[in-house]
């Protein structure tokens, strides 16, 4: 009993080795941050003083939207469309609406490196030669990356709150802003927690961002065709984008928000179990390879 | 000195590890004592590597038994890294960073103090290696003084160097083999893996050999060579009308080659020296050379067998 929970409990020598971990790969992360959260904080900038524009032009837009056919209609909000000239709607359907699909892509191409990169460079074999046990590296490493997608999340925040502020006709409190992004961070990390484990079971970094790449767009796809084509809305249970609420500031739902971050938890227990379980492979190690391709 | 000193630094018995269908290591059996320098030779993908993995827990082995310092490394993974310094055969690193930097990363994985640092930096003047350089501008011998620094940064009980002087030029080749011995004689263990034999020869007390893995050959490298064959030329004076015939049928001698005048012998001799010295003694004898093996011999005897069977396979086949 003395020595399982010596196994999950961490003493102060390996709570340090743990901040080691975690403030050694934030700064290794700082060009991503940078790379990341500026575009989104200038996306915020400048989309949203466009509905001042969108307003204005009200009378002109409206009936050209609601004789768009369906399927058209479900790639700018479906029946939800017309709420774009509205300043809560217009923010979700033009900004929020698509940061799933991009942070999704960053929260796979990130997930699928947290260890996986490190280990094909060689890198992970040096480290963990080290006095640090697969869980300190482990949760290390996803706890900085945690952290960094709040950085990413926290410059959008700020974008779009100077976005509002920028837009005369729009005036919402910053807590306000912050809603959405709370299901920004959940779907981010759903993806990213889903490319590691896959990083964890299959032979290389690449093929694990790339299927989890692929799942963020057919996710995504389904999702919003299921707004217009009444067959898809079954198959759109398992598309984690439509437990996205990029509406959040009309409503925050937790059950939502729970579901994907509950996902995620169990997609990461996964993870660190397969990363406890497996071979740390070394440089060169792994990969698959198309027929054409073999040497 | 606690009661777990008395254990070997390292203990391996009846190791596999496959990585799926291709066995990496077959079965083999170590022990390496305290305080002692281990050579462990054999060829690239002979299972040097993976037996040194294997006792870092950085690969889980199959079967068999690992104990590095009285230690399970699957059970206990984090004290045998505190109490082992590692080189990789291939060493990579973050190359966004400078030396320095990682260097104190290490350091504080390790939870060594400022004297751990310090002794960093002697080990970079030592090996002549500018800590403010950023990894990225390190020729490949460079980077291997980081991780050469690395391993040896904190005193460790047991080193275990996978390759160590490759890379590096023959000046820091010395200097490293060097710090092998002088942490011999401040008591650690070292476990270095090479194929380059004049090195082991040079520091190794005992020495393991392990071919397709498994190992074949195991002992103090000085009996691995006083038990190997003598290698001798006798140059006979002018005109010696030499009876071959005679010294052929010594045991243990075996005439290797006879210069076309006559005057030349080369012999190997396993046994029967004094036979031989006794017939020699009726002859003029102008010069004796006597050659012992050194270690690339007993190496090679090994891998010759290989190469002859697999040549012999193919031509059987063909």
């Amino acid at each position: 009993m003395e020595k399982f929970l010596q196994g999950i409990v961490w003493g102060k020598k390996q709570m340090d080795k743990f901040y080691i971990i975690t403030s050694y790969s934030l700064r290794r992360s700082v060009w991503a941050i940078i790379g990341w959260g500026i575009p989104l904080m200038l996306l915020g900038i400048i989309t949203i003083p466009f509905y001042d524009l969108v307003a204005e032009n009200e009378k002109q837009l409206r009936p050209v939207l609601e004789n768009l056919k369906p399927l058209v209609k479900s790639f700018i909000g479906g029946d939800e469309a017309e709420q774009i000239f509205t300043p809560q709607g217009f923010i979700s359907l033009r900004y929020f609406a698509f940061l799933p699909v991009i942070l999704g892509i960053y929260g796979s191409v990130s997930g699928s490196g947290l260890l996986a990169a490190d280990e094909e460079r060689g890198i992970l074999d040096f480290v963990l030669a080290h006095p640090v046990s697969r869980g300190q590296l482990f949760w290390g490493r996803v706890f900085a990356f945690t952290i960094s997608l709040w950085c990413i999340i926290g410059l959008g925040w700020l974008g779009l709150w100077i976005g509002v502020i920028k837009a005369g006709s729009m005036n919402f409190p910053p807590f306000q802003l912050l809603l959405p992004y709370l299901s920004v961070f959940a779907v981010t990390w759903f993806f990213a927690c889903f490319s590691l484990a896959l990083s964890m079971f299959m032979p290389s970094r690449s093929s694990a961002a790339m299927v989890s790449g692929i799942v963020v767009l057919a996710g995504y796809i389904i999702t919003t065709l299921s707004k217009a084509i009444k067959g898809l809305e079954s198959w759109a249970v398992f598309s984690p984008l439509t437990y996205y609420q990029s509406d959040a500031m009309m409503g925050f739902k937790i059950v939502l928000f729970g579901k994907l971050f509950l996902a995620a938890l169990f997609l990461l227990f996964l993870a660190r179990t397969g990363f406890g379980l497996r071979d740390i492979r070394v440089a060169g190690d792994g990969g698959w390879k198309l027929p054409f391709t073999r040497g | 000195m606690n009661d777990k000193d008395s254990d070997p630094a390292i203990y391996v018995n009846n190791l596999s590890k496959s990585y799926g269908s291709f066995l990496a290591l077959r079965g083999i059996d170590l022990t390496v004592n305290r305080g002692e320098v281990f050579g462990f030779l054999g060829p690239n993908g002979a299972g040097k590597t993976t037996a040194i993995r294997c006792m870092l827990d950085l690969i889980r082995r199959d079967t068999g038994t690992v104990c590095v310092l009285g230690k399970d490394p699957h059970s206990d993974p984090v004290r045998v890294r505190e109490l082992c310094g590692y080189l990789p055969g291939e060493l990579r690193l973050d190359e966004n960073i400078s030396v320095h930097s990682i260097l104190k990363y290490l350091r504080d994985l390790r939870g060594g103090g400022k004297n751990c640092y310090i002794r960093a930096q002697e080990l970079a003047e030592r090996l002549d290696l500018n800590v403010r350089s950023k990894i990225k501008n390190l020729s490949k011998g460079n980077k291997q003084k980081v991780g050469i620094i690395s391993a040896f940064m904190h005193c460790p009980d047991l080193l275990l160097l996978d390759e160590p002087t490759s890379g590096l030029d023959p000046l820091i080749q010395q200097t490293v083999l060097e710090m092998v011995k002088e942490s011999r004689c401040s008591g650690s263990t070292v476990f270095f893996s090479s194929h380059v034999l004049a090195e082991v020869q040079a520091v190794a007390d005992r020495v393991a050999i392990i071919r397709e893995g498994q190992v074949v050959e195991a002992g103090e490298t000085s009996s691995l060579l006083s038990g190997r064959a003598l290698r001798m030329k006798v140059v006979f004076a002018e005109n010696t009308a030499l009876r071959t015939h005679e010294i052929e049928a010594l045991s243990g001698i075996t005439l290797d080659e006879v210069s076309s005048d006559g005057r030349e012998l080369k012999l190997i001799i396993d046994g029967g020296m004094d036979e031989l010295i006794k017939a020699l003694a009726g002859y003029t004898v102008d010069s004796i050379e006597t050659e012992r093996p050194d270690l690339e011999e007993v190496f090679l005897s090994y891998y010759g067998e290989v190469s002859a069977r697999d040549s012999m396979g193919k031509k059987a086949n063909g």
